[in-house]
């Protein structure tokens, strides 16, 4: 009988692997979304003889045990850190990390996120503020009369006035960067928050400590490779459909046993 | 029962436990570094005094694949393949286990550790640690991981002594019932992961055989049984 539930364990890792790929498809042309990759490892050996047994009757030494495996258990969805290819849209409020930093959200019930995904907003007020109207921290204001603004590679964001006066200097992005960034949790809206897996942020001015550089008028696309995922998907449906034919080799197994008067 | 029956049962009993290994080989055939099992018969003769041997079939002898997986470009620098015949090494709360599944990253302390957070020795035994601001991180064949040109660690490669003191664990990981030595001849490949190196098309076609042969028995087992009674009806007849 445990041959049937070893086949299912098989089947819901092949599971977990579909929904995986079809996430990262559907998030084909989400910016700065990065791949999840669902990883396995097999269950529990159930011991039925340990090695070195001395055989009572001779006195050998069995020199393998009997031990027979579980199935498999799903290990981990982990995430695929990659720089994704850099799209340009010169828009001057879109900003791409070119590194490994995040940039700090201020979510509304006060809590800090973090993001990747640079398509910027400006709020009513001239607040800088993510797509779904987040504000970035440190926050920068652009007064109304400004005509436009530039954002360096170090983050600062310059606002020009008029054509006379120079550029004045409005504030600066700083970017947080994270001992594990894959241990980050995923809370959808492309934002992030820490954990305990991930360490505590540090922040730091972009340019510094690998964390990458600012690109103003750029967006990070998606690093999903559809090939691959398709090919993914592929083996996904094969290693299903073999998990089920074994289990109705095992029902099979079990009706000849049935019939046997 | 009479004997036939008995040598039967011993085989079912065999083929029905095989059966559960290729369950488990295909159960895990996404594994990262799974190792394919197989299993063996071998005969086990019953010898009782004064009265005819009796040969049965007894399926307990199990052995690991130790062939090279398949290798899947992942791009992730934190993921390591072996190509060869070698084993990393992690510090389990039970003690030191070897696998081959190199899918690793950093923990919050900058130690390298596997998925369920096991950390990775390297080759003194000690474990590796990525300073958090080290930058792009290079491996070596050897498994030495560098950043910008400064060497971090190295990555520890080990085998066995003697491959049957392998037990299985797990999490894709082998407790060693012996010793363990360094292995020079394997090497690391950045950016790859070892794939199951079970064969999906043996494996079903084991499962075939395995169903074929089970069936087989039970229709020997019904004529054993048709056999007796018939021996039984006329007896009582005469």
């Amino acid at each position: 009988m445990r041959a049937l539930k070893i086949a299912a364990t098989g089947m819901s890792a092949q599971q977990l692997r579909v929904e995986t790929i079809s996430n990262n498809l559907a998030n084909m042309n989400t910016t700065a979304y990065n791949a999840r990759r669902a990883e396995f490892a097999d269950l529990h050996y159930q011991q039925i003889s340990r090695a070195g047994t001395v055989n009572a009757s001779d006195g050998t030494v069995l020199p393998t045990g009997v031990q027979v495996g579980l199935g498999v258990r799903p290990a981990a969805v982990s995430v695929h850190l990659a720089q994704g290819a850099l799209q340009q849209t010169n828009n001057d409020l879109d900003l791409a990390i070119d590194g490994k930093g995040y940039l700090e959200v201020t979510l509304p019930s006060g809590q800090t996120a973090y993001t990747r995904d640079g398509a910027l907003k400006r709020s009513a007020e001239g607040l800088i503020v993510t797509s779904d109207g987040f504000a970035v921290s440190p926050e920068v204001t652009i007064p109304d009369d400004a005509t436009s603004i530039s954002i360096n590679a170090e983050g600062e964001v310059y606002g020009y006035f008029d054509e006379t006066s120079a550029a004045q200097l409005l504030g600066q992005f700083t970017l947080a960067g994270f001992t594990n960034p894959k241990g980050l949790e995923a809370i959808g809206s492309n934002l992030f928050t820490e954990t305990e897996a991930s360490g505590a942020a540090t922040v730091s001015t972009a340019g510094e400590d690998g964390l990458g550089t600012l690109r103003q008028g750029y967006l990070e696309a998606s690093s999903v490779d559809a090939v691959r995922e398709v090919t993914e998907l592929i083996e996904a449906q094969r290693g299903y459909e073999m998990n089920a034919k074994v289990i109705s080799a095992v029902d099979q197994m079990m009706g000849a046993t049935t019939q046997v008067r | 029962m009479e004997n036939a029956g008995y040598a039967t049962l011993s085989r079912q009993t065999g083929l029905m436990r095989e059966m559960r290994v290729i369950a488990n080989n295909i159960a895990n055939s996404a594994t990262t570094g799974y190792r394919q099992e197989g299993l063996i018969f071998s005969e086990f003769v019953q010898s009782s005094p004064g009265q005819q041997s009796l040969s049965m079939s007894r399926a307990n002898i199990f052995n690991t694949s130790m062939e090279q997986g398949q290798l899947t470009k992942t791009g992730g620098s934190f993921d390591f393949a072996i190509e060869g015949d070698a084993f990393f090494m992690v510090e389990t709360p039970q003690g030191q286990r070897l696998t081959r599944s190199g899918a690793f990253s950093p923990n919050a302390d900058g130690d390298l550790v596997t998925m369920d957070g096991y950390r990775v020795l390297d080759a003194g035994r000690a474990p590796v640690f990525v300073p958090p601001d080290a930058g792009k991180i290079e491996a070596g064949a050897d498994g030495s991981l560098s950043a910008n040109g400064r060497l971090l660690g190295q990555l520890g490669l080990f085998k066995p002594m003697e491959q049957h003191t392998l037990v299985r664990e797990d999490g894709v990981m082998f407790r060693v019932d012996g010793e363990i030595e360094d292995n020079f001849d394997a090497k690391v490949l950045q950016g790859f992961l070892e794939g199951s190196n079970v064969n999906a098309i043996s494996e079903v076609t084991r499962m075939i055989e395995v169903q074929r042969a089970y069936e087989m028995g039970q229709s020997f087992l019904q004529a054993e049984d048709e056999r007796i009674r018939n021996a039984i009806k006329n007896l009582i007849k005469t």
